[in-house]
This record gives C-alpha cells, sequence and structure tokens, in this order.
C-alpha cells in the first residue's frame, strides 16, 4: 500500500484525534468531573462504542458529505481535513463552540470552489438545517426526559444511595450510547472526504467482513479514541469546573438527549423505518455533538423555569455558524492554491 | 460487570441499613432522655436514673460508631460524590444533637440538681418539647434520603417545636431568678435548662441544612 496515502491520511487521523480530545468531554465530561464515573472506565466504554458506532453505522452521513461535494483526489482530501481542523483550533481558541461538521462542511465547500465543481445546494440545505435542528432537538429531548425522570424520582421514592447507583449504571450505558452515537455520526467528519480515494479492500477474517470503507472508518476510529484515552482528561477538567452545578442526573438526561439525538441523525435502519411507513425522515448528517449538548443544557434549564441560562452561549453558537464554514472554506481554498500550485499536488481529478 | 452491580448494590443496601439505624438512635436518644429527666424528677439520682443515663451513654456510643462507618463507606465506595459532603455534614450535626442529650443527661448525674417541685411540670414540658423536636428532625432527615417531599412538613414542626420550647425556656428562667432560691441554685438550675433548650435549636439548626440539602438533592 502506498505510503502517501497514509502521509495524506495524517490530517483526517489529526482531525479524529482532536473530535476524540474535545468531545469525549460531551459524552462523559459530567460523569468524570462528579467522580461518578472513573476517567479509565468511561473512556474505554466510549471507545469501544465509538469503533462499533464508526464501523457498523458511519456510512449514512458520509454519504450526505458526499453528495456535497466528492473529493476525488487524496491531496484535496489532505486539504480539506487540514483546513477544517485548522479552523476548529481557531475557533477553539477563541472561546467559540465549535463544530467539527460545520468545519468540514465549510471546507469541502472550499474545495467544491477551487475545483470549480457545484455544490449541491438541496444537499447543503438539508445540512445547513440540521445545524439549527440538532440543538434544538436535542433541547426538546431534554426538555421532557427532565420531567419523566424527575417525576420518576419523585414518586418512586428511592433511597438517596440506590439512586446513586442507578445513575451510576445510567452513566455507564449512556457513555456506551453516547460512543456509539458519536462514531456512527461523526465518523463522516473524520474520514468522510477520504473514502473517494480510499486505498482498502474488502477483508475477510474468519467470517469477520469488513468493506473499505469500514476498514478507513476503522482507522478513523481508533484516532478519535486515541483523543479519547490521551487528551480528553485535559478537556474534561477544564470544561468539568463549569458543569460542576450539573447534577449526575441531570447529566444522565444531557448526554441521552444529545447521544438519541446524534444516533437519529446517523441510523440508516431508522431512516428506512420511518420512510417505508411514509413518516419524515431525518437527513443523515454529521452533527456537532458539543452544539447538542448546548442544546440539552437549555432544555434542561428551559425546564427548570429558565433561570440560570446564559444566553449569551446561543449568540456564540449564531456566530458558529456564519464563522467556522466560513473560516474553514476560505482557509481551504487558499490551502489548496499553495499544495496545487507550490508543491505540485493534484488537488481534484476533473 | 455483574459483579460490579452486586458489590455496589450489596455495600448501598448495608450502609442505607446503617442510615436508617443512625437516624433511629436520634428517637431512641430523645425517649430515653425524656425518661432520664422525668426518672430523676421523681426519684433523684437512683438506681434507675443511673441505669437510664448508662442507656444513653450506650445509645452515643452507637450513634458514634455508625456515624464513623457511615463516613467511612461514603468515602471508601465513592457513594454519592456530589451530595457526599452535605450528608458527611448532616451526620455530624446529628450525632451532635445524640452527644447532647448524653451530656445533659450526664450533668444531671454528676451536679445533682435541686429542683423544686414547682417546677417539675414546666421542666418536662420543656423536655417533651425538645425530645419531639429531635424526633421530628430526625424523620426530617430520614425522609430527606428516601421522599424529599416530607421535608418541608417535618421542618415545619421542628420550627414550631424549637419557638414552644424557646418560649417555655424564658418563662422557666423568669421564674427561677424570681423565685427565693439562692443565687447558686438558680445559675445551676439556668444553665441546665439551657442546655436542654439547646437541643432544640440543634434541631433547628439541622432542618435549616436539610431544607437546602432537599433543594440540592432534587435534579
Amino acid at each position: 500500500m502506498d505510503i502517501m496515502f497514509f502521509i495524506f491520511l495524517s490530517s483526517g487521523l489529526f482531525l479524529g484525534w482532536s473530535l476524540g480530545a474535545n468531545d469525549a468531554a460531551n459524552i462523559f465530561g459530567t460523569a468524570v468531573g462528579s467522580r461518578m464515573l472513573k476517567f479509565r472506565t468511561a473512556a474505554l466504554i466510549a471507545s469501544v462504542f465509538i469503533i462499533l458506532g464508526a464501523v457498523y453505522a458511519g456510512s449514512g452521513a458520509s454519504q450526505t458529505l458526499g453528495k456535497l461535494g466528492t473529493v476525488n483526489a487524496l491531496p484535496g482530501a489532505f486539504m480539506v481535513a487540514l483546513a477544517a481542523a485548522v479552523s476548529i483550533y481557531w475557533m477553539s481558541a477563541s472561546g467559540l463552540p465549535v463544530s467539527t461538521s460545520q468545519a468540514i462542511v465549510g471546507a469541502i465547500i472550499g474545495w467544491n470552489l477551487y475545483s470549480g465543481k457545484p455544490t449541491d445546494i438541496s444537499t447543503f440545505n438539508v445540512i445547513a438545517s440540521t445545524w439549527i435542528i440538532c440543538p434544538v432537538l436535542s433541547a426538546v429531548f431534554a426538555f421532557f426526559t427532565y420531567f419523566a425522570v424527575r417525576g420518576l424520582l419523585r414518586h418512586a421514592h428511592i433511597h438517596l444511595l440506590r439512586q446513586d447507583c442507578y445513575v451510576r449504571i445510567g452513566l455507564i450505558i449512556i457513555a456506551a450510547f453516547g460512543g456509539y452515537a458519536l462514531g456512527a455520526n461523526n465518523i463522516a467528519n473524520v474520514m468522510g472526504v477520504f473514502v473517494e480515494s480510499s486505498p482498502f479492500h474488502d477483508v475477510n477474517y474468519h467470517g469477520f467482513l469488513l468493506n473499505g470503507t469500514q476498514i478507513l472508518f476503522l482507522i478513523g476510529a481508533l484516532a478519535i479514541c486515541i483523543g479519547v484515552l490521551t487528551y480528553s482528561h485535559k478537556t474534561i477538567r477544564t470544561i468539568g469546573n463549569s458543569l460542576m452545578s450539573i447534577t449526575p442526573a441531570v447529566a444522565w438526561i444531557v448526554v441521552f438527549s444529545q447521544s438519541l439525538v446524534l444516533f437519529l441523525f446517523a441510523s440508516a435502519s431508522l431512516e428506512h423505518f420511518l420512510s417505508a411507513r411514509g413518516l419524515p425522515t431525518l437527513p443523515l448528517v454529521p452533527v456537532s455533538s458539543s452544539q447538542a449538548v448546548i442544546g440539552a443544557i437549555l432544555g434542561v434549564g428551559i425546564a427548570k423555569g429558565g433561570r440560570n441560562i446564559n444566553w449569551t452561549i446561543l449568540g456564540k453558537i449564531g456566530i458558529g455558524w456564519i464563522a467556522t464554514p466560513l473560516i474553514a472554506a476560505l482557509l481551504c481554498f487558499i490551502s489548496l492554491f499553495f499544495l496545487e500550485n507550490v508543491f505540485n499536488q493534484t488537488v481534484y481529478l476533473p | 460487570m455483574f459483579n460490579f452491580k452486586i458489590s455496589l448494590f450489596s455495600n448501598t443496601k448495608k450502609l442505607e441499613g446503617k442510615i436508617d439505624a443512625f437516624h433511629d438512635k436520634v428517637i431512641d436518644a430523645a425517649m430515653t432522655f425524656n425518661k432520664a429527666i422525668r426518672t430523676f424528677l421523681e426519684q433523684q439520682r437512683s438506681d434507675e436514673f443511673k441505669k437510664i443515663n448508662k442507656q444513653i451513654k450506650q445509645i452515643e456510643h452507637d450513634a458514634d460508631k455508625l456515624r464513623r462507618d457511615i463516613e467511612n463507606n461514603l468515602y471508601t465506595h465513592n457513594l454519592i460524590p456530589d451530595l457526599r459532603a452535605d450528608v458527611l455534614e448532616l451526620v455530624e450535626n446529628i450525632d451532635r444533637i445524640i452527644n447532647r442529650f448524653d451530656e445533659v443527661s450526664y450533668k444531671f448525674y454528676i451536679e445533682r440538681p435541686e429542683i423544686p417541685h414547682i417546677y417539675h411540670s414546666r421542666i418536662i414540658n420543656l423536655v417533651e418539647q425538645v425530645c419531639e423536636c429531635a424526633e421530628n428532625m430526625s424523620i426530617a432527615s430520614r425522609s430527606c434520603f428516601r421522599d424529599f417531599s416530607l421535608v418541608r412538613d417535618y421542618s415545619q414542626k421542628v420550627y414550631f417545636l424549637e419557638h414552644e420550647s424557646d418560649i417555655i425556656f424564658g418563662h422557666l428562667k423568669e421564674a427561677i431568678f424570681d423565685s427565693d432560691i439562692p443565687l447558686a441554685n438558680k445559675l445551676q438550675l439556668s444553665s441546665l435548662i439551657e442546655e436542654i433548650a439547646d437541643i432544640a435549636d440543634l434541631a433547628e439548626d439541622c432542618v435549616d441544612e436539610l431544607l437546602i440539602f432537599a433543594i440540592k438533592r432534587d435534579i
């Protein structure tokens, strides 16, 4: 296999690593921060399920990104992923809630503009609509789940210690579900642009069948897991303090709502189920877990009577919706120019 | 995973039992204290009083052991990390009430105060209010662990009883200092009834803490 592929894949792996380092905090940050779960336990469970989600359910969201723009040359894919990763770094450094999905969409549009390929506006509209639907849906789920859980806890008269046990087990289960949903939904951000130039073939190991895309996603998922295992504890330590006012039960509600949203936007089987019954379906699109978490926290805040809600965060999300894809597109466009003209790389095939 | 669940639940169940037993000790201490003061007023330092005094000491000793077990278990098994500090403070404060029952009873045993008969009924009344106050605090605290919606109801009772005991204490102290008994006796009696009334104040402090705890405990 060409070593150049892995060199070009490095930007995607870096993007995966940063996604793991940042977004793992959304899945089990509060559980670890509030000492309900050990970091090692949570990280290990989430990592295993990120891999499962990415390999077995990651293709749906990836196909939608492909419709937006099929990055058909490996150096081009390298630059798309790198532009997205650098945009995320800049946005994070500016303290804005950044979305990997928005960055990669912006970078793909940058590649489309540079290569002169048309951007599928209807696909873009579908993706852009999810940037609003995702936090709103997460807020709605959190709002109703909050009342359900509160009603259950108030009426079941469970002893505080036993409740602590149940919440702990719930957080373990939700770390697994959250990991699966994150892997399934966000692997498209990390590896989606490399699908077209992937050199991998189908592998059948003792009846264990993986196609080329799944192998690519497996490598991407491993990069995410390395991010989770090596760096997410630092993110959790930073974010953990600001989330400490959230009780473990509310943390469960937030992660559940966020994971459910990510799962709904990644589940091809659910889409088939709904479309077969003539029901409206959700597009299979990679969405931002950070924005889903913010939506869920707002949902709980509204359910509690709207007190202590930091409305400025909504303004920041709004800025992120516009700034992230714009920065990524611009950065990708300029970088592709340099890659093609200075380093003589083929960044797109006509 | 399965073993983890089993051990987590068995530890929890044991600790639940200890917390319940600890709350039982407050009620035991209050009822025994009530009995001890009545016995002292009737029989002075009789064998019966000595026996009851020993019972309170034993209750206090058992409560201390339970408190230490609860504290150790909460930390060793890393239970309720978000509310652990509040539970520990609550347990410490409840233990202070049990200690005070023991201390006051022991003071009666050591000092053998001479209490004129005219004050007996009012002292009994004060002791009853204080004991009821402590018992209601214990029930409020117990409900905070299971059904925290009841905390408010029992807290209200504690506030009422504490206020009543303050009034009885005030009138009694006034009556003591208006009487013709020697000043040394007046001061001794005043100090003793003040210590009895203080138990209700301690219960009130616990309830203040419980109400905050109940808010934190809600999700």
